[in-house]
């Protein structure tokens, strides 16, 4: 079940940015700085860091480079010189990953219950944890992306 | 920030973890709304029509329809919804709070909630998680358990406060989780 809203919101983001230029991808909706574009390229990488960097304590995959070291927003703010096609093949090939990643966490003894290799504030989250927090991540950019759409072409409910 | 928010165990049962993150995102609700007068509250963020108040309204309905309604079978609207509301106006919750105070949003919004929680507690005292409700789909005529309803709840209010996200940064410039 835990799986099966996750896997929702992953299809909501990309219904949620498809079908738009580069132009309206990179359009924030002020104050905010956010970008559809922006939303895309962060939950790709979030889903990069919870299951391979902290469920399975994999370093940073080579496309994320040492992007970071000159901006902490660097996967927000660097979107715009991606094109769709780049963000949502990337998109396709880390989520993927993180759920073969994930396929194999299920089939230990632990499932979900089965704790992180990277810790947390000092404690190590669980597999279901990750999940929860996962679909409630995603459905909170999915609302900012609602808003940003509705200002871009006046698209609701994607 | 009067409220204070608790972050959901990292490594905890099935049930405790729901809750936490059903409880940490009303929390964050009350957050994003606090502070804020009845003139804030009924701003909007064009071209979207929401408002920071209808967002504590619709809430308010959500978790007064899914756990009191359909979960526990309850067959009367909620004692703060007008005979007819919906009748004319099938948003009347969103579009009918830039009427009423921060106080009184907030009491339905509480209130509404804590009946909520009774009504997981009952049945959690009972069946758990899988739990059915009284009310069957009616796209697919069977019921739901609790499991699916608290982990529902938990991404329609995790999208909504993505929109209260934005209204809050809107209306005074407050961010953050």
């Amino acid at each position: 079940m835990l799986r099966s809203f996750l896997d929702y919101y992953r299809a909501t983001i990309l219904r949620q940015t498809e079908g738009l230029d580069a132009v309206q991808l990179a359009t924030p909706l002020p104050p905010t700085t956010m970008t559809l574009g922006g939303v895309l390229k962060h939950l790709t990488w979030v889903e990069s860091w919870w299951f391979r960097r902290v469920l399975n304590g994999l370093p940073e995959p080579a496309w994320v480079g040492d992007g970071f070291a000159a901006d902490p927003d660097w996967e927000w703010t660097s979107a715009k010189d991606d094109t769709w096609e780049l963000l949502v093949s990337r998109y396709r090939e880390v989520v993927a990953e993180c759920d073969a990643i994930l396929d194999a966490a299920l089939a230990t003894p632990e499932g979900l219950d089965l704790l992180a290799q990277r810790p947390r504030h000092g404690s190590y989250a669980s597999v279901r944890w990750i999940l929860v927090h996962l679909v409630e991540e995603y459905a909170r950019h999915a609302g900012h992306a609602d808003l940003i759409r509705e200002a871009i072409d006046g698209r609701t409910d994607l | 920030m009067a409220t204070q928010r608790t972050d959901p165990p990292l490594a905890a049962s099935e049930v405790d973890t729901l809750r936490a993150y059903l409880a940490y995102h009303r929390d964050t609700m009350r957050r994003k709304t606090e502070g804020l007068d009845q003139a804030q509250l009924s701003q909007v963020h064009p071209p979207s029509t929401l408002t920071l108040g209808g967002l504590l309204k619709h809430a308010a309905l959500n978790d007064d329809w899914w756990f009191c309604r359909v979960f526990e079978g309850r067959e009367t609207e909620p004692d703060w919804v007008p005979a007819g509301a919906f009748d004319e106006d099938e948003d009347w919750e969103l579009s009918s709070a830039r009427d009423d105070s921060p106080a009184e949003l907030r009491r339905i919004f509480d209130e509404t909630a804590a009946a909520a929680d009774a009504a997981i507690d009952r049945a959690l005292a009972k069946d758990g998680l899988d739990t059915l409700s009284v009310t069957p789909s009616r796209r697919e005529g069977t019921p739901f358990s609790l499991r699916w309803i608290i982990l529902h709840m938990i991404e329609e209010y995790a999208r909504h406060n993505g929109h209260a996200d934005m209204l809050r940064e809107a209306v005074d410039g407050q961010v953050g989780e």
